[in-house]
């Protein structure tokens, strides 16, 4: 008989927990510690780890491809950003001249502000999900988009509420990769709950055969749902980093490209697992720092390429493309973290 | 009438640019991000050659996209055959980034300009109203196509391979359609059709820079799936569609028309809520996600 291999997990095991997040910690605090740049490099990575956990839980497990978290990192920011950015700045600034009264006041600590942006994120995601949620493959994927684009063009053109296509300068930044990283790990154990409680199991049955999983009993709709609202909650958190570590809110960061970006870390790392979530973002991270200090002409671990200016961002492409080429189900294969296994 | 005129000139745009992607996507299953670089490709080649007579400049062009077209199948889309719609979108818009910076490397990151067709930009009178040539020539040059594809489609071997392997795609080819030959072929059409776009828009906008024919695709795109993808007509049905709102929506907002996205993807949601399938499909049909 011919065994069926369903992507993902289905039990609760420690070391398939416990092994990211001794991977994700030692590597942010150890390429920490080396330089500067390399801090603020981990730090954007521990942003872009949050939205591919959160593009994990959804997409990997429904399989339903979402170009729509983009926006719930964009909502999340704001509101985290808004918050805290300087009174006095905020009231002067030229490109806030026309923002609304009640904004300019608007004055949260940053954790408080990092909690209302999870719950920005998720209130819209679930109110997005209940409408967007019947619908299946390309038209989910190109719905979802529409959300992003319908934001997007709210957020560039409306100076009451931000500012426009500028940007909203003097957020209060992180001190370091610990609290990035603390939230970095918090969101990977909540989708690793996820991915092992009944409501995970029943999204990945509804992904493996969406005619036979409402024979045993699952609403489609409604695991869907609450997945999507979940992971829109992360997607606002990975927002609300992503503005404390760049120190500035702009609207043109939660588009195309970031979408595209942790969508990709997400299909190399392997989709249908937590530990896929982690393994792409390491791996084209590090490609992206490597390429990176190619171009700036330094060397490393003795092995130096002069690459010209502008070739970075041609390369990287061009690696996402091979490794696709190279293992299409991703690295992981689906699989999660298992130090027993041989590594292939 | 110049704003009717300009909403089905670029309806037929954007049809044409939906038609280009809804034909890849019929026999493979793939949405082809890299399509907006093969617009991208003949816009600057018209650019360049802008010396040379129009035929043979858009020659050259048409040649160009559909190499590019071509190349792109054989070394990326043919390996990855078989591994799922997904990763192949993320390998499409990883090959549309890395052609971008390409094209940045080539040509620079500064727009290159020069007027394609300057006649095309003068208006004639008709009626005591003035129209522009290009819209003219845009709406002409958009029926003829689709017209002419509409002729592939139907009436020719390969239209009617094209419509099996869209319809059923392992069937087809247990009935002998040749299945390479056949995804070739269409990648090799839709980098014609590419550049048609790409010369009626250098025309209105002489500007090419990398990211040239990036927000016509995307807009394409939502367009074949609100048209109903499982068929060219609804591709280019919903391609006309998304360009036709658009414009019309440019004309009669005013000043609120930098809002003209946020009405279009609001109707586009409503759209695929009420037909998933897309405007010309027929029923709810499940689809294996």
């Amino acid at each position: 008989m011919s065994k069926v291999r369903v992507e993902g997990l289905t039990r609760f095991k420690a070391y398939e927990i416990l092994g990211p997040l001794g991977v994700v910690f030692v590597i942010s605090i150890g390429v920490g510690l080396i330089s500067a740049s390399l801090q603020l490099a981990v730090q954007f990575a521990l942003c872009n780890l949050v939205m591919v956990l959160a593009l994990q839980a959804f997409v990997g497990n429904s399989g339903v491809l979402s170009f729509g978290h983009a926006s719930f990192a964009m909502i999340g920011a704001w509101v985290s950003g808004m918050s805290t950015a300087s009174e006095r700045v905020k009231g002067n600034a030229l490109a806030l001249e026309k923002l609304w009264e009640p904004l300019i006041t608007w004055n949260l600590n940053l954790y408080t502000s990092i909690f209302l942006a999870m719950i920005a994120g998720g209130v819209v995601a679930a109110i997005a999900g209940a409408f967007l949620m019947r619908l299946n493959g390309l038209a989910a994927g190109i719905a979802t988009f529409a959300v992003l684009g319908l934001f997007y063009n709210f957020f560039f053109n409306n100076t009451k509420i931000g500012p426009g296509s500028q940007a909203l300068p003097a957020v209060p930044k992180f001190d370091g990769v610990y609290e990035p990283l603390l939230l970095a790990m918090i969101a990977m154990i909540l989708v690793y709950g996820l991915n092992v409680s009944s409501i995970g199991r029943k999204l990945r049955a509804t992904r493996e055969d969406l005619m036979s999983a409402p024979a045993l009993g699952i609403s489609t709709q409604k695991v869907r749902w609450i997945a999507f609202t979940l992971s829109g909650t992360l997607a606002g958190l990975s927002g609300a980093m992503y503005v404390h570590v760049a120190g500035t809110w702009q609207v043109q960061d939660y588009y195309l490209v970031f979408t595209f970006l942790t969508l990709a870390m997400l299909i190399i790392g392997g989709s249908a697992s937590m530990w896929g979530a982690v393994a792409g973002t390491l791996v084209v991270t590090a490609v992206g720092q490597v390429l990176l200090l190619w171009e700036q002409g330094k060397s490393i671990l003795g092995l130096r390429i002069d690459l010209p200016n502008g070739a970075r961002s041609m390369l990287i492409a061009a690696t996402l493309v091979g490794m696709l080429l190279w293992r299409s189900s991703g690295l992981t294969q689906g699989k999660e973290f298992d130090p027993r296994r041989k590594r292939n | 009438m110049q704003a009717v005129l300009d909403a089905i000139s670029l309806g037929g745009t954007y049809a044409l640019a939906a038609l280009g992607l809804g034909l890849v996507f019929g026999v493979l299953k793939l949405v082809n991000f890299a399509h907006a670089e093969l617009i991208t490709i003949a816009a600057y080649i018209m650019v360049i050659t802008n010396d040379l007579p129009l035929v043979v400049s858009f020659l050259i062009a048409a040649l160009s996209a559909t190499a590019l077209a071509v190349l792109t199948e054989l070394t990326v889309y043919r390996r990855l055959r078989g591994t799922g719609p997904a990763i192949m979108l993320i390998a499409s818009f990883g090959l549309s980034v890395g052609l971008q910076k390409s094209f940045e490397l080539i040509f620079g990151a500064l727009p290159r300009s020069a007027a394609v067709a300057p006649w095309m930009t003068g208006s004639i009178e008709m009626a005591n109203l003035n129209i522009t040539i290009a819209s003219l020539v845009t709406v002409g040059l958009t029926i003829f196509i689709l017209l002419a594809m509409g002729y592939l489609v139907d009436y020719t071997t390969l239209g009617l391979q094209l419509r099996a392997a869209s319809a059923d795609f392992k069937t087809a080819r247990l009935l002998g359609v040749r299945s390479n030959r056949l995804i070739t072929s269409s990648f090799a059409i839709s980098g014609v059709l590419a550049a048609f776009v790409g010369f009626i828009v250098v025309v209105e906008n002489p500007q090419v820079e990398p990211m040239f024919g990036l927000n016509i695709t995307i807009l394409a795109l939502v367009g074949i799936v609100i048209g109903g993808i499982s068929s060219l007509r609804g591709c280019a049905l919903g391609g006309f569609i998304v360009g036709f709102i658009l414009s019309v929506l440019n004309t009669y907002l005013g000043n609120a028309r930098v809002y003209a996205y946020s009405y279009l993807f609001m109707a586009v949601v409503i759209i695929l809520l009420v037909r998933p399938g897309g405007i010309l499909s027929k029923g709810n049909e499940m689809e294996r996600v």
